[in-house]
C-alpha cells in the first residue's frame, strides 16, 4: 500500500438519498476513526433521485450541493459533473428492491454507463462504484468464502444488473478511460436503514423471523460505517484502479447467530423480545427461490419472496485482499453495529417492538 | 504351512504391513490379485498401463446420478505403481474432524508425525529442484495472478546425482524391504473369502488353495476390502460410508506447448483446501480425447493441437456417500455413490474457479468436460458454462476412495477399532484407505501409509 491521495477538491456522490449515501454524508459531516479517510473540506455534490430526498440529505450534510434527477439521464449528469475535473466520484445509486424488474437495467446498468460517460468527459480522479455480492451468486458450502477474483454467477435480475454495472466500470478502468475501483458490500446494516430493515428487527423481536434449516448457513454483513471506510479508502488509494474489493465485517456470521445477536441487543435495549424462534426447513428457501425466479421471469419483483429465497444460502466473502491492498480494517462488529442501528431507529421514532414497562 | 501374517493386497497399506511384520521376524505372505509389473515397464498414464495395472482396464464406475467414474489399480504395489506420486500429509483439521466424529484414539497430527517422517524418509519425498514443467507453470501463473495460494507438491521420487529421477513405488521400496526381510509376495492370487470360526479367521480361501495364518490383514483398498469382508459374512458397518473426491475437468488450450505426455502438473492450488483443490491431470492424447468426449462432435479436431493443451481438474471434499456391495456370484462388487445437491454446487464452483484461473494464466480456449458443454474463450463465458452443467450432463470422476471400513471406538458407526482391528474378530485387521472415515481433501496415500505404520506398530506391540 502506497501513500494515500489528499482529499479531492470536489466530491460527486450519486444515490445520496439512499441508505449508504446518507451514512456516507453523515460521516463526512462527523468523521470518526471507523470511517477511514472520509473527511473532506471541498465541495460535495450529491445526486438525489427525487426532490423528496433532499431534506434528508441536507439534514445530515447541510453544505451538500444537491442535484435532483434520474441517474440515467445524461442532462442531469452533465450538470452534476460540470467543472468537476479531478473530482472523486462515489457512484452509489442503484435499485435493489425495485417496483419492476426492468428498473434493474435502467438504473443499475444504464445509470452506471451514463455516470462513467459523464465522469470520463470531465476527467475525474477516481470513480468508486458500489456493487454487490449478488453478481456472484451463493457459496457452495457454509465454509466457502468468495475471494477477490471469482466468476460472475449472478443471482437473478438484481445480480445480473450489478454484474453488468461492474463490467462497465472495470472496462473503463482497463481501457485507461477512468481510474475506477469496485467496492462490493454484502447485506448491510446500520443507521439510515430503510423500512425493510426495520421490519427485520420487528420480526426478530416477535420471534417471527424464519431461520431456515440448521441456521449454519453464513452471511457476510457490513456495518454501514465499515462500508464508508472501505469506500473512502478506495477513493484515495492510488494504485488500485481496475480492482474490485469485498468490503464487509471481518467474519461471516452464521444466520442463527445474526438472529440471536439482534434479539439479544434488542432485549438489552429494553424491547420486549419473544423467546420463540421460528424455524423452517431449508426447503422453504428453495421454494421461495423458485417462486422468485418465476415471478422475475414475468417482470414482477416481490421483496419478501426474494429475501426469503436467499435465507437458506451462504453468501460470504473474504476481505483479506481488501485489508492488504487498501489497509481496510473494520472496526465495528455485529453486536455493536446492531446496537447502533436499534438506537438510531429509536432516535428516529421508528417503533420496532413494544418496550418493556418502565419501573 | 502356517504363516504368522497373511496380508491381502500389496498396495501402500499392505506393503507397509508386510515390511513391518517381516522385519520383526514374522513369517509373512502377501496375496495380490493383480500382476507383477516391473516399475518402468509400462508407459506411465498410457493405455498399456491401464490394461496391465488397473482393474477392468481402468473402467470402473460408481453408479448414481450422475455416475462417478473411478480407477483402481490392480497390480503388485497397487496405486503406488500407477499414480502421479504426489505426497501430502493429512490436514490437522481433517484429523481432528475424524477423531471427534468417529471417536478415534491416537489420530492427532502429533501422533502421526513420527510415522509421516518414516514414510517421507523411505519414499524420498522431495520437491524437484529447478523450474516446474510447463503444465504446472500454467497453474502457478494463474494462481499468482489471482493471489491464490498453491504449491509445487512434493513427490515420492528419488533424485540421485547424474541419474534420471526414479518414482519410489511400493515395489521399489516397502515391498522390496519386505521381501528382503523374508516376506513372500504372490501375485495373481485372488482371495475369495475368509473362513471364520467363532471369533477367529481360520483360513484365507484363495482361487487356488486355503492359506492359514495367525493373523490376517486385509489391505485391498476401499472397494475390495469391504467386498472381501462382506463375502466372508462380516457386514456390520462394512461397505457403507464410501467417500471420494468428486472431480470435474477442463481442457485448456494455451499459446505455448504445455503438454509432456509422460508427466503431469505437480502444482496444486491450495487456496480453498481442504474443501477444494485445483490441479492438473495426465495429458496423453488419449486422455485429451477423453476430456473432449462430452463435446466430441464439435471438438474432435481440437485434438490435433494436443501439444498446446492440458487437462486440469477441480476436486472437492464431498458431502455425499456411497456404498460397496458384494453380490453373490459376481466377481466385482456393485459400487454406488450419491452426489448431494451441495456437492454439485461445489463442483460447479470449483469448475468456475478453475476456468477463471486458466483464463488468468492465458488460456485462449477452454472446454469444460461435460456433455454438451460450451467452448469458453472469454472470462464472462465462465459463469454460464458452469451453470449449464446439470446433474444429468455432469461428467464426474474420482480417485482417492476411502471410508468403507471405518475405524473408531463407536461400534455403532465403525467396523474396526481405532487401530484397524475388526470388531468381534480376534485375528483380523484392515489396514488401508478403507479405514479413513472420509476422503481427506488430498491424495490419501501419505496419510494411509502413516496410519498403516501406526496400526501395525500397535498390532505387533499387542502380539509381543
Amino acid at each position: 500500500m502506497t501513500a494515500r491521495w489528499e482529499p479531492a477538491g470536489t466530491t460527486v456522490l450519486t444515490g445520496g438519498g439512499g441508505w449508504f449515501g446518507r451514512a456516507f454524508l453523515d460521516a463526512v459531516a462527523h468523521p470518526r476513526p471507523e470511517h477511514g479517510p472520509v473527511a473532506r473540506d471541498g465541495q460535495v455534490r450529491v445526486l438525489a433521485a427525487s426532490a423528496a430526498e433532499v431534506p434528508a440529505i441536507l439534514d445530515v450534510l447541510p453544505r451538500a450541493v444537491v442535484h435532483v434527477g434520474d441517474v440515467a439521464d445524461p442532462h442531469v449528469l452533465e450538470r452534476l459533473f460540470e467543472g468537476a475535473a479531478g473530482a472523486s466520484v462515489v457512484h452509489a445509486a442503484g435499485v435493489i428492491h425495485p417496483a419492476r424488474v426492468a428498473d434493474f437495467d435502467r438504473v443499475n446498468v444504464e445509470g452506471t454507463r451514463e455516470v462513467l460517460r459523464a465522469a470520463s468527459r470531465v476527467g475525474v480522479r477516481r470513480l468508486v462504484h458500489v456493487s454487490s455480492n449478488s453478481a456472484f451468486g451463493v457459496n457452495a458450502t457454509p465454509d466457502d468464502r468468495f475471494r477477490q477474483h471469482e466468476p460472475y454467477r449472478p443471482y437473478l435480475g438484481y445480480g445480473r444488473s450489478k454484474m453488468a454495472g461492474e463490467r462497465l466500470v472495470l472496462e473503463a478502468a482497463a481501457s485507461g478511460d477512468t481510474s475506477s475501483v469496485v467496492v462490493r458490500p454484502p447485506w448491510f446494516y446500520g443507521p439510515f436503514q430503510p423500512a425493510r430493515q426495520s421490519s427485520f428487527f420487528t420480526m426478530v423481536a416477535a420471534g417471527r423471523f424464519p431461520v431456515l434449516g440448521d441456521g449454519a448457513q453464513r452471511r457476510s454483513m457490513v456495518f454501514v460505517d465499515n462500508l464508508v471506510q472501505g469506500v473512502a479508502l478506495a477513493e484515495h488509494a492510488p494504485d488500485v484502479t481496475g480492482q474490485a474489493f469485498w468490503v464487509a465485517d471481518r467474519e461471516a456470521y452464521p444466520m442463527a447467530h445474526i438472529v440471536a445477536t439482534v434479539a439479544q441487543v434488542m432485549r438489552e435495549e429494553g424491547y420486549v423480545v419473544s423467546g420463540r424462534r421460528l424455524r423452517a426447513p431449508a426447503l422453504v428457501g428453495r421454494l421461495a427461490e423458485r417462486a422468485d425466479r418465476l415471478l422475475q421471469d414475468r417482470g414482477v419483483y416481490h421483496q419478501s419472496i426474494h429475501v426469503l429465497g436467499e435465507m437458506d444460502k451462504t453468501i460470504a466473502c473474504d476481505i483479506s485482499a481488501t485489508e492488504a491492498a487498501l489497509g481496510y480494517e473494520p472496526r465495528v462488529d455485529l453486536a455493536e453495529g446492531m446496537r447502533r442501528s436499534v438506537r438510531w431507529c429509536a432516535a428516529q421514532g421508528v417503533s420496532l417492538a413494544p418496550r418493556r414497562a418502565e419501573r | 504351512m502356517t504363516y504368522d501374517v497373511a496380508v491381502v493386497g500389496s498396495g501402500p497399506g499392505g506393503a507397509v504391513t508386510a515390511r513391518e511384520c517381516a522385519r520383526r521376524g514374522l513369517r509373512v505372505v502377501v496375496l495380490e490379485e493383480g500382476a507383477w509389473v516391473e516399475p518402468g515397464s509400462a508407459e506411465p498414464y498410457s493405455l498399456d498401463q491401464m490394461r496391465r495395472q488397473y482393474r477392468n482396464q481402468g473402467l470402473t464406475v460408481a453408479l448414481g446420478r450422475p455416475p462417478v467414474a473411478y480407477t483402481e489399480a490392480s497390480c503388485v504395489g497397487g496405486g503406488s505403481e500407477v499414480n502421479s506420486g504426489l505426497y501430502h500429509r493429512a490436514d490437522a483439521q481433517v484429523l481432528q474432524e475424524w477423531s471427534s466424529a468417529h471417536a478415534i484414539e491416537g489420530l492427532g497430527l502429533a501422533d502421526l508425525v513420527p510415522w509421516f517422517e518414516a514414510v517421507e524418509e523411505r519414499l524420498s519425498i522431495s520437491t524437484p529442484p529447478g523450474p516446474m514443467n510447463a503444465a504446472s507453470d500454467v497453474l502457478r501463473r494463474g494462481a499468482e495472478a489471482l493471489g491464490w495460494d498453491g504449491l509445487d507438491v512434493p513427490r515420492w521420487v528419488r533424485r540421485d546425482a547424474g541419474a534420471a529421477p526414479v518414482k519410489q513405488t511400493m515395489l521399489r521400496t516397502y515391498l522390496a524391504d519386505a521381501v528382503a526381510a523374508g516376506a513372500e509376495v504372490r501375485s495373481g492370487v485372488r482371495v475369495e473369502r475368509l473362513r471364520l470360526a467363532g471369533d477367529r479367521v481360520t483360513g484365507v480361501v484363495t482361487d487356488r488353495e486355503v492359506i492359514r495364518a495367525e493373523h490376517v490383514v486385509v489391505c485391498g483398498g476401499a472397494v475390495q476390502s469391504p467386498a472381501l469382508l462382506q463375502r466372508s459374512g462380516l457386514r456390520r458397518n462394512v461397505g457403507r460410508g464410501l467417500s471420494m473426491h468428486p472431480t470435474v475437468k477442463v481442457l485448456a488450450q494455451l499459446d505455448e506447448e504445455v503438454n509432456d505426455p509422460a508427466d503431469l502438473a505437480t502444482y496444486q492450488v491450495k487456496e480453498f483446501a481442504p474443501a477444494m483443490t485445483i490441479g492438473g491431470s495426465a495429458g496423453r492424447p488419449g486422455m485429451i480425447a477423453l476430456g473432449l468426449s462430452g463435446t466430441w462432435d464439435r471438438d474432435r479436431e481440437l485434438g490435433a493441437d494436443w501439444r498446446r493443451q492440458s487437462v486440469y481438474y477441480a476436486s472437492i471434499r464431498s458431502q455425499g456417500t456411497g456404498r460397496v456391495r458384494a453380490v453373490p456370484g459376481v466377481r466385482d462388487p456393485v459400487v454406488t455413490y450419491h452426489l448431494t445437491r451441495r456437492d454439485l454446487a461445489a463442483l460447479r464452483a470449483g469448475m468456475g474457479r478453475l476456468m477463471v484461473l486458466l483464463s488468468a494464466a492465458g488460456a485462449q480456449l477452454q472446454v469444460p468436460s461435460y456433455v454438451g458443454a460450451p467452448r469458453v474463450s472469454a472470462p464472462e463465458q465462465v459463469g454460464p458454462a458452469v451453470e449449464a452443467m446439470s446433474r444429468a450432463a455432469a461428467a464426474v470422476m474420482s480417485v482417492h476412495l476411502c471410508g468403507t471400513v471405518p475405524m473408531g471406538e463407536d461400534v455403532r458407526r465403525s467396523a474396526t477399532d481405532s487401530f484397524g482391528r475388526v470388531h468381534g474378530v480376534a485375528n483380523l485387521s484392515v489396514n488401508d484407505a478403507s479405514l479413513l472415515p472420509s476422503a481427506p481433501g488430498v491424495n490419501p496415500q501419505g496419510t494411509l501409509m502413516a496410519v498403516a505404520h501406526r496400526n501395525v506398530d500397535r498390532l505387533l506391540e499387542g502380539s509381543r
